[in-house]
């Protein structure tokens, strides 16, 4: 279960002082696919980044499973991260001096996962997400986009999390790609009984999320 | 993949930058290491220069000058209190004179004391030495004589009173027939070279004339030196009779019991002397000698910092490019699961690996260019240097290294004002420029060191920018 509680993020921005995410307050049981939509500005990616642990709340909580995520130290933050959450970004943020299969591998070399396993595993969630043998030791820079999000996916599966954030994971891809992609995250959730919350413009596939919500100037108002 | 193959493998993402920056260091480290070479080889040369000095304090009569000949020489009894000063374990006193070769044309030579006896006498003998017009060790006149050749001029012959006739400008001498003769007893006895004795056909027991006296050939003697070939010892006191020079020393050494008490008996002999000599211990020789050395190896203590400081700069800016280039991915680094450590010890690796490439080429300069390098810097240094000399005759000498032979220790040497110079340097002393740079263990450690050390200043500012890139930097839209 993913619990927030009354979630206030506020930036200074020169002599004023901006918030992006005010108040907010919702759950997402396990295993639940649920999405965020709002217009541009409206907080979205902020909201992201704290469920992710990127970066602290000014007020409020963040519980998943029995962990608070907002009392954790700095040290502590960086397994959570590594352990828990899986991110997938709208530009896919594949580390381009590595090939796909050494991007899955990454977060479990982070964990201390044994070399034997993690290349196994990353050889299997690769295959699952659909790539070809031959493409897994490809550098990303020689993959195409829907291929390097398939990548992106597979490496935010890679630690078995119990959270999926994604950024607009299809933002970037055209229209037949995107459906794909959101299948098969769709899929996944089912699947590994993980919970994903993705961020989009797009209202189709919100529409096709077990629960959206919407967020207003930094407000969640559904 | 480990962080230390991931690294190396980032310092080779973009190989024309990589080459370019590892050229560049390279450049930086093979300029610290030839400066480490040049300093090495300077601070090893000074050290044998100065533990090569020996505990002699030499002692010559103060302010000769030409227009000044008279009543300044050193006297016997002078130096018979400097021979009784504590620490003082003998003094080796000496009388230096000529005799032009009879039929001769001779110039004007001066000499100590009122008369003038050497100018009116000749001796029978024959020089050996070789006059050559244009080569090395040719002889000139100068201190406003007429330098001019003379139609019948042959060198005069150099006679050497002395109290330790074993010693000639400060070389032991050899003898290979006869016996040696005593320096306290006043005697017609002498000690030639091989080279007077095959000149003028003698043989042990033969005689020849100087100073209208006859002398008789005790020994033969064998030496390399050609200032030594052309001069007859006598012992000291029969040279002051002969030449008329009673009790004149034109110059001495004293030799000191320890070197710790150089210093010392170098005071106490000025004191003793006053403005009467100008005395002079081995080891300020040595120091005046190896002033150029020291400038040189501060020339290359400062090139080298600034070399070690240059390449630190070049890392450090190419790593807070890379650092600002890669400000996302390392956010999305840190995201997944990756620690700051983690990602500076990355860093830290790649900067390492881009020191140590430049460190290999630079080692290639630094081996190539480590020995002309030290070469030219002290050939520089040192062939601005002139020592001068003032001896007996009142001329100066003017001691400076021709050109073409610098280095080796018997270069040629050009001496202008006189002939029999009497000075005394030691080998090291006078091998200034017989400089051996080499590149050991020790120096090749010490350059992968200043590799290592590039790369860690280098890097220490990327470090604190990769700490301070926030995870959720990766959120943001390019």
């Amino acid at each position: 279960m993913l619990e927030v509680k009354n979630l206030t993020k506020k930036f200074q921005s020169g002599d004023s002082t901006v918030t992006a995410a005010s108040d907010i307050s919702f759950s997402v049981p396990d295993g639940q696919f649920a999405s965020v939509v709002g217009r541009s500005g409206s907080g979205k990616s902020t909201l992201l980044s704290l469920l992710g642990a990127l970066d602290k709340p000014t007020s409020g909580s963040i519980v998943v499973g029995d962990n608070d995520v907002t009392k954790m130290g700095d040290h502590q933050l960086i397994s959570y991260r590594g352990k828990s959450i899986g991110f997938v970004f709208q530009n896919y943020n594949l580390v381009p001096s590595l090939t796909a299969l050494e991007n899955v591998m990454l977060p479990m070399e982070f964990a201390k996962v044994p070399k034997p396993e993690r290349m196994e595993r990353a050889k299997a969630l690769l295959a699952e997400v659909g790539l070809e043998p031959d493409q897994m030791d490809r550098k990303p820079g020689r993959l195409s986009g829907g291929q390097q999000q398939r990548v992106a996916i597979a490496r935010a599966l890679a630690n078995k999390p119990k959270l999926i954030l994604a950024d607009e994971p299809t933002g970037n891809l055209d229209s037949a790609t995107g459906k794909m992609i959101f299948d098969l995250l769709h899929e996944l959730s089912r699947k590994e009984h993980t919970t994903i919350i993705v961020v989009t413009h797009d209202l189709e596939i919100a529409g096709k999320t077990d629960r959206t919500f919407k967020l207003e100037d930094g407000k969640l108002v559904k | 993949m480990n962080p230390i193959s991931r690294g190396i493998r980032n310092a080779f993402r973009n190989s024309v930058r990589t080459t370019s920056i590892v050229l560049i260091l390279g450049l930086s480290i093979g300029l610290s290491l030839t400066m480490l070479v040049a300093q090495k080889a300077v601070e090893n040369k000074i050290k044998n220069v100065k533990s090569s000095i020996g505990n002699t304090i030499t002692i010559s009569p103060a302010g000769f000058n030409p227009g000044s000949q008279a009543n300044n020489a050193l006297t016997t009894s002078q130096l018979d209190k400097v021979a009784k000063l504590d620490h003082v374990s003998s003094v080796t006193e000496t009388l230096n004179d000529r005799q032009s070769t009879t039929g001769s044309d001779m110039p004007s030579f001066g000499r100590f004391g009122s008369s003038d006896s050497s100018n009116s006498t000749t001796t029978s003998l024959s020089s050996p030495t070789k006059l050559n017009a244009n080569g090395p060790g040719r002889f000139f006149v100068s201190g406003g004589g007429d330098s001019s050749a003379f139609a019948n001029f042959t060198p005069p012959v150099s006679f050497l009173g002395t109290n330790n006739p074993g010693d000639v400008d400060g070389t032991t001498i050899t003898l290979k027939s006869g016996k040696a003769i005593s320096g306290s007893a006043d005697a017609n006895e002498a000690l030639i070279s091989g080279a007077m004795a095959t000149k003028n056909s003698l043989s042990v027991g033969s005689t020849f004339t100087a100073y209208t006296a006859t002398l008789t050939v005790a020994g033969i003697f064998s030496s390399d030196s050609q200032s030594a070939q052309n001069t007859v010892v006598l012992s000291l006191p029969a040279l002051q009779r002969l030449s008329g020079q009673s009790s004149v020393v034109t110059s001495a050494v004293a030799t000191v019991d320890s070197l710790d008490n150089l210093s010392s008996v170098t005071s106490a002999v000025k004191s003793s002397l006053g403005s009467n000599a100008d005395v002079t211990s081995a080891e300020d020789q040595a120091n005046e000698t190896v002033k150029p050395l020291n400038s040189v190896k501060t020339v290359a203590t400062f090139s080298l910092i600034g070399a070690v400081v240059a390449g630190a700069i070049i890392i450090l800016l190419v790593m807070v490019m890379v650092v600002r280039e890669r400000k996302r991915e390392i956010g999305v680094v840190k995201a997944i699961g990756g620690s700051n450590a983690r990602i500076m010890g990355e860093f830290m690796v790649e900067s390492l690996t881009l020191a140590v490439a430049g460190a290999i080429i630079g080692l290639l300069i630094g081996v190539v260019g480590g020995q002309p390098v030290t070469k030219m810097l002290v050939d520089n240094s040192t062939s601005s240097q002139s020592t001068q000399f003032q001896g007996p005759g009142g001329r100066t000498f003017n001691i400076q290294e021709a050109p073409g032979g610098a280095d080796t220790v018997e270069r040629p040497v050009r001496i202008e004002g006189g002939f029999g110079q009497r000075f005394r340097q030691s080998t090291a002393v006078r091998g200034l420029s017989d400089i051996k740079a080499q590149i050991g263990w020790g120096i090749l450690l010490d350059g992968f060191g200043a590799a290592v050390l590039i790369a860690v200043l280098g890097s220490a500012l990327s470090a604190g920018m990769i700490a301070r890139v926030r995870p959720s930097t990766v959120m943001r839209a390019e």
